[in-house]
């Protein structure tokens, strides 16, 4: 079964430095049907002006996944770590028992735009974290390539809850196959192009929720860039 | 010296208690090994979905000065107790533990 959310019914929020597209409820945009799917209770596509970005603020309980699409994002915390990640870096924060933290655009001429992802963790109260990983953009290359998973490894950034995100980017009519476990939740996001999976079409900034299917087949219906999630 | 109780939700930011904005009391004061926040406010929807949300709150504090720099804390609920009392009209938020950050120390 698959819930299609499609771009043109997507809040935008634009505060002038801020033009945020979330999938799900979050700030001044609020909607009971849309809070979340399986784990995932954020999915915001960010554009953040040169320079401008969020100031020191907390979290906790919260596993907060940002994947660069494009520009420099600085990120600063209260446990030490000041790291900017660009294109083919992904940054995993476990706030756990609470990280106060700042996200800034690092450039002061070019725009940020990111995925800023909010998973509920396995266990609440546990020790924060922060990680940044680098993966090696060319094997996004008709493939899928694990940028964040509980299943870590030396380009794949780890995560406190049992789930995956892939990254890929298909060639115009090229298939690409996923097999989920049984019992798990799939989520799919257009960042660019258009995509075909289970008879309808998806193009940059639809969202699809998809329970119960075992195999899925995604073929660019044009050059497509996309994130698969694979939830519990 | 100013202070300023913010009760908040989590994961939309929606604000549910703002003591600048509403007639409301409260003090902190260290309990166990965390904190314990005593709000007198009156019952409402909000105190509701305080409740209902228990898991998902961000409480603050703010200490506004004249001469330095605003003081930021956050208390982390946790599994802390968070209950009303219609009787006193006291809302009581029990915290793990808490931060405290001066905003200005980050890099903007």
């Amino acid at each position: 079964m698959m819930n299609l959310f499609p771009a043109s019914e997507r809040h935008v929020a634009d505060l002038g430095w801020l033009r945020s597209y979330p999938a799900y409820s979050f700030g001044g945009y609020q909607d009971a049907n849309r809070t979340g799917f399986s784990v995932m209770r954020v999915c915001n596509d960010d554009y953040i002006a040169p320079g401008r970005g969020f100031g020191a603020h907390p979290h906790s309980d919260m596993e907060i996944v940002s994947i660069v699409l494009n520009g420099r994002i600085r990120h600063e915390d209260n446990l030490g770590n000041r790291v900017v990640s660009s294109f083919g870096e992904v940054q995993r924060m476990s706030a756990g028992s609470g990280v106060i933290h700042t996200e800034f655009n690092d450039s002061d001429d070019e725009e940020l735009r990111l995925l800023q992802l909010w998973f509920m963790p396995k266990q609440r109260g546990a020790a924060p974290s922060y990680e940044a990983k680098s993966f090696d953009t060319g094997k996004l290359h008709n493939a899928l390539l694990p940028v964040v998973s509980d299943k870590p490894s030396a380009h794949t950034a780890s995560i406190a809850q049992s789930m995956t995100i892939y990254l890929s980017k298909l060639d115009r009519d090229q298939p690409i196959r996923y097999e989920a476990a049984e019992g798990r939740n799939l989520f799919v996001y257009v960042i660019e192009g258009k995509l075909a999976t289970l008879g309808h079409s998806l193009t940059a900034m639809d969202t699809a929720e998809i329970e119960r299917e075992r195999e899925l087949t995604l073929t660019a219906e044009e050059d497509a860039f996309f994130m698969l999630v694979d939830l519990p | 010296m100013k202070q300023t109780l913010l009760v908040k939700h989590a994961v939309s930011g929606r604000m549910l208690i703002d003591s600048g904005k509403q007639d409301v009391s409260f003090s902190s004061k260290p309990e166990g090994n965390g904190w314990q926040i005593d709000i007198g406010v009156p019952w409402s929807g909000t105190i509701e979905e305080i409740l209902k949300h228990k898991d998902e709150l961000n409480v603050f504090i703010f200490y506004d000065y004249d001469d330095q720099p605003t003081l930021k804390t956050w208390y982390y609920v946790g599994k802390g107790l968070v209950a009303y009392d219609r009787d006193s009209q006291l809302l009581t938020i029990g915290a793990q533990s808490r931060i405290e950050y001066y905003p200005h120390e980050y890099s903007v």
